[in-house]
């Protein structure tokens, strides 16, 4: 009897062992698998393989008159990065960024957006600038309604949107850059920064999925400049690409994740800012200096890496 | 101008519907054109003036500042309304009756009051809200566009016009009187040019926003209330009283 017993048991526990064991396996097998299915896709995004989001493939620009603002210039914008395009005066951003609007279209070389060539008809420049959207550097360019909200409703009106769904965005747009008690403001009567975020607010109704942004932070002061960031970091957070243009380089080498060197209407090189603008004969070559934080990593001996790594090395050693 | 449009979109009838101040204004214009001037033009006048500075509150010296202009050309209107010329007889013939001196205070009372009705409207609607107004009462929209364009460069237009005007100072370009004219000269050609140029930007920034030739926007529509609508009504009806009562 108590044999019988003895084996029931011991049969009992086994089962239920091996099962728990057997679960517990395949848990851990799934969870692995599927953390190494989400790795690969992610480092698949990271990459971006086949996630340019906007390129300009070899494209020339002649302005009449004959001036070359563009020569042949290739540049691949990755999904989701924030973008800085360097370059002294003169060296094509502008133009540049008129052409990856659809505002402008190259004599020689093309525009890809989201892996498709670009058209110029009517009905794919809508779409085109649905998806990408352009705040130039004077906002008197831009802004030309009476008020602040009838010229944030601009855009979305033009996408053919409802009214009730154009109302929700502008109020969605005033509140992203904090001006929803300017709204019914005339915009002539608006300060140099708030007439910035409003072409700003104008541009994000339309939910674009790239900005393109003509010297986003000139002529703002130090807080204005700040506030603009700040909305930016949050679109940039929510999947927004940023591409802006600068002359400023320690604002590029601190804030951007990639940055393209403009020279003579071409792009010497794009990459990561630790390593683009660690390049002396590059900068010397587009009439840029180096930035702030790389002379100082050099001049203390640490190596040239991205801002983050040099200040993690000044503070160990400050340490030390 | 700048402190007319500044008040118009300041004054505390701003979000009040246009076509209430419009209503009003009509009234008061109707009854300033059908009765006797002598007896209506005061009335009409006061109405006006109390609506800008009590109702509004605009500063009456804005309102002064409106009137003064058209008041200055009505002025000079008048000796050509009250001497009347006879072509007839022994050659012309000039001429001061009291008939035509009444006559021609009478046009320039009317007048006063009916300019004083628009600048009571300009004061205090801002020329958007009225162009929407406009467009609302069948004014083809391309007008109506063009003139809401023109309204926004105007103010662009003017504040590159002073900057330029002070760049111009600070280089002593208003020393004297020869300077001066070659100043203007210089800044009135260069405005054009820029504005040209500011014109074709413009358009470029709108393209990027997906323009296709048709400027909608979304305006805040204020509520119309018929209580104000009754209220707008109302006053005329004051107004054509009084003036039938103490002609």
């Amino acid at each position: 009897m108590s044999e019988a017993i003895l084996e029931g048991m011991s049969e009992a526990i086994l089962e239920g062992m091996s099962e728990a064991i057997l679960e517990g396996m395949s848990e851990a097998i799934l969870e692995g698998m599927s953390e190494a299915i989400l790795e690969g896709v992610s480092e698949a995004i990271l990459e971006g393989v086949s996630e340019a989001v906007l390129a300009a493939e070899e494209i020339c620009h002649t302005y009449p008159g004959g001036v070359l603002a563009l020569a042949g210039l290739s540049l691949t914008v990755p999904r989701g990065c924030r973008l800085a395009v360097l370059g002294a005066n003169g060296c094509g951003k502008t133009t540049l960024f008129l052409h990856l609007n659809g505002s402008l279209q190259p004599g020689r070389g093309r525009i890809v957006v989201g892996g498709v060539p670009a058209a110029y008809d009517r009905a794919a420049l809508t779409a085109w600038r649905g998806r990408v959207g352009l705040v130039l550097q004077d906002p008197d360019d831009q802004l030309f309604a009476a008020t602040v909200a009838e010229d944030v409703s601009f855009g979305p009106l033009n996408l053919g949107l409802s009214v009730a769904e154009v109302r929700a965005r502008v109020a969605e747009a005033l509140a992203m850059v904090g001006i929803e008690a300017l709204a019914a403001r005339p915009t002539h009567m608006l300060s140099y920064g708030q007439k910035r975020r409003v072409t700003l607010a104008g541009v994000l109704a339309m939910r674009p999925e790239v900005i393109l942004l003509d010297e986003p932070t000139a002529g703002l002061d130090a807080q204005g400049a700040e506030l603009l960031l700040a909305s930016l970091e949050a679109l940039n957070a929510g999947g927004t690409t940023l591409v802006f243009s600068t002359h400023d380089i320690d604002f590029a080498y601190g804030w951007a994740d990639r940055v393209a060197v403009l020279a003579g209407g071409r792009c010497l090189r794009e990459g990561p800012p630790g390593e683009v603008l660690a390049n002396s004969g590059l900068l010397a070559q587009a009439g840029l200096r180096r930035p702030l934080m790389v002379e100082i990593a050099e001049a203390a001996g640490l190596p040239h890496g991205g801002r983050d790594e040099i200040l993690a090395g000044l503070a160990d050693r400050a340490r030390r | 101008m700048l402190a007319t449009d500044r008040h118009a979109w300041t004054n505390r009838w701003r979000f009040i519907h246009p076509g209430e101040k419009a209503l009003f204004v009509v009234g008061l214009l109707a009854a300033d054109f059908a009765l006797p001037a002598a007896s209506v033009a005061h009335q009409v006048f006061a109405a006006a003036f109390l609506a800008t500075v009590i109702g509004a509150k605009v500063p009456a010296r804005a309102f002064w500042g409106v009137m003064v202009v058209p008041a200055g050309f009505l002025l000079a209107g008048l000796p050509a309304l009250a001497v009347s010329v006879q072509l007839e007889g022994a050659g012309p013939l000039l001429s001061l009756s009291p008939e035509g001196l009444a006559l021609a205070v009478a046009v320039q009372l009317r007048s006063l009051a009916a300019v004083a009705c628009l600048a009571f409207l300009i004061l205090t609607t801002p020329i958007p809200d009225l162009l929407a107004l406009a467009r609302r009462l069948g004014m083809p929209p391309a007008l109506v566009e063009l003139a809401y364009l023109m309204h926004r460069l105007v103010f662009v237009v003017l504040e590159r016009a002073s900057a330029a005007r002070q760049a111009q100072e600070a280089r002593l370009g208003y020393r004297n009187f020869k300077t001066s004219i070659r100043s203007l000269g210089l800044l009135v050609g260069g405005l054009f040019l820029r504005s040209l140029d500011r014109g074709r930007r413009l358009d470029t920034g709108l393209a990027a926003r997906g323009y296709q030739g048709d400027l909608r926007v979304l305006s805040a529509e204020p509520e119309l209330s018929v209580k104000r609508l009754a209220l707008a009504v109302l006053m005329t009806v004051v107004v054509v009283a009084s003036a039938l009562v103490w002609p």
